[in-house]
């Protein structure tokens, strides 16, 4: 009996052979089982419909272990740019080798035989597998192209678009250049917007256009609106240093009377209020009294939850038992002039 | 003696002082302010009362004040300290055959202080009884007699 490995349970055992048929090794290889054949069942479902996908990166290049081979795979096959998923995992399951090792894998580890099959692939599956999978990369590959092409096509009629602002810009100023040169900054803008549009070479480079700028806002600064003289002698200026608006009183004010301006938020008591309970949210909830209502109201013969000295039962009950022994005691005093013997009980807890 | 500590001289008093104080240990001195044992727990309790300020809140009740409390409490030996928390009694285990209350002086302010310490603690984590942690030699010791017999 020498040590023998057993890869399943991940442990070393010395009992030979008879650690196969134990309990434990067999519940783990069905969980072990379980989880490849999940694996497998995902691929098969896309043998008919093989899926491809554009993204690639790390999403895609992950491996997984086969455990009849003892080898890590690739699971999905890709070339850069399209990836085929589960296409290294039927790949795998389809080669002779694999198929050998899983009939190694079932004889020594004792598995059931019926599940045998579905992890080993057959080559008529992969072929009809690589078929399809070529069908579906050629109309991916057109889709892609096509995509490509609308990018292009919007690309080209927003640059159009540049195109067409910036001349229409640089096209008034190179109108007003000409008849500046001769009779001085006179013009106003109506002349300017109403000239025809005169192809410009294509370079418009900003370098060409800020001159032109330049005075074309020399020009646009004689056109202001007048709006009247503001006559500020009663109540000051920004320049003579009067009071600013914003400090003033409001002319509003005097009119509402007595009454101060409306505050905002809550008064000073309900803000301490607030506090309190923010203090009270950060204590345990679980503590002793936090339920404790404390705007009930007690009457006058209120006592505590006292649990007495002898008590073996709840609390409440002592003062209870208190209250009746007040009752009597006073009762034998008094010669049953005491009505009730208090016995009805406030809740305070 | 009791110069600082707030007295409570009327059931109503205390009844308010039980039911208002929140989120903190109440502590009821119930003694006579002219018995030799309670001038010293008062000594003790006036000194650490301002560094236990943040955890409890200590009263001096007269017992020949509140009769009813005298009674209710069941208060045989004088002193006798009763702590409540937020309306609750809280019974403490010192190794004496009375969990309801502490009879009698401590021995140092710091064993006053962990005992309060372990009250709040326990109440804060929803403990209505807790196991004090004073040292049981430090603990006076009385006859308890059961009414009855």
């Amino acid at each position: 009996m020498g040590a023998f490995y057993c890869a399943v349970c991940r442990q070393t055992s010395f009992s030979g052979k008879g650690h196969i048929f134990g309990k434990s090794h067999q519940s783990r290889l069905r969980v072990v089982l379980l989880k490849f054949l999940e694996k497998v069942k995902e691929a098969r479902r896309t043998i008919k419909k093989p899926q491809v996908e554009k993204f690639d990166g790390p999403q895609h290049e992950n491996k997984f272990w086969c455990y009849c081979c003892g080898l890590e795979i690739e699971r999905n096959v890709t070339d850069g740019n399209m990836t085929v998923l589960h296409g290294g995992l039927l790949e795998h399951m389809a080669t002779p080798e694999h198929k050998k090792n899983t009939h190694k894998f079932w004889w020594e580890n004792k598995a059931d035989p019926k599940l045998r099959d579905k992890v080993i692939i057959t080559e008529e599956e992969i072929e009809r597998f690589k078929d399809e999978v070529t069908k579906v990369l050629d109309t991916c590959v057109e889709k892609e192209d096509e995509f490509i092409k609308q990018q292009a096509d919007h690309i080209r009629a927003q640059e159009k678009q540049r195109q067409e602002v910036l001349q229409s810009l640089i096209e008034p100023e190179a109108e007003q250049e000409l008849p500046n040169g001769n009779h001085g900054p006179g013009n106003s803008v109506d002349e300017a917007a109403s000239s025809h549009f005169r192809p410009q070479d294509q370079q418009a480079g900003p370098s060409w256009v800020d001159p032109m700028v330049d005075v074309q806002w020399a020009g646009l600064g004689q056109a202001l609106t007048f709006i009247g003289y503001q006559d500020s002698t009663n109540s000051g200026n920004v320049h003579t240093g009067a009071i600013p608006p914003w400090l003033q009183d409001d002319p509003l004010e005097g009119s509402s009377g007595a009454a101060a301006q409306p505050e905002i938020g809550p008064s000073l008591q309900d803000f301490l209020k607030q506090k309190e309970q923010e203090k009270l949210r950060k204590l345990p909830p679980n503590r002793v009294g936090a339920n404790f209502d404390h705007s009930s109201h007690t009457d006058a013969n209120w006592l505590p939850s006292f649990g007495r000295v002898w008590n073996s039962g709840r609390r409440w009950q002592s003062r209870h038992q208190f209250r009746q022994e007040e009752g009597q005691t006073n009762r034998h005093k008094r010669k049953r002039e005491h009505g009730t013997d208090g016995s009805k009980k406030t809740k305070t807890e | 003696m009791s110069l600082f500590l707030p007295k409570l001289a009327c059931k109503k008093d205390i009844d308010e002082v039980i039911k208002g104080v929140a989120e903190k240990v109440v502590v009821l001195r119930f003694g006579r302010d002219e018995d030799s044992v309670c001038l010293q727990l008062d000594e003790i309790l006036s000194k650490t009362a301002h560094d236990l300020s943040n955890m409890a809140s200590i009263y001096i009740v007269d017992v020949d004040k509140a009769p009813i409390y005298t009674r209710y409490f069941d208060i045989s030996y004088i002193p006798s300290t009763v702590f409540f928390f937020n309306g609750q009694h809280m019974k403490v285990d010192y190794g004496s055959p009375d969990h309801t209350k502490f009879v009698g002086s401590f021995k140092t302010k710091q064993d006053f202080m962990d005992l309060i310490e372990v009250i709040y603690r326990g109440a804060m984590r929803g403990k209505m009884i807790v196991q004090s942690p004073i040292d049981p030699q430090n603990i006076p010791k009385y006859d308890l007699l059961y009414h009855g017999i």
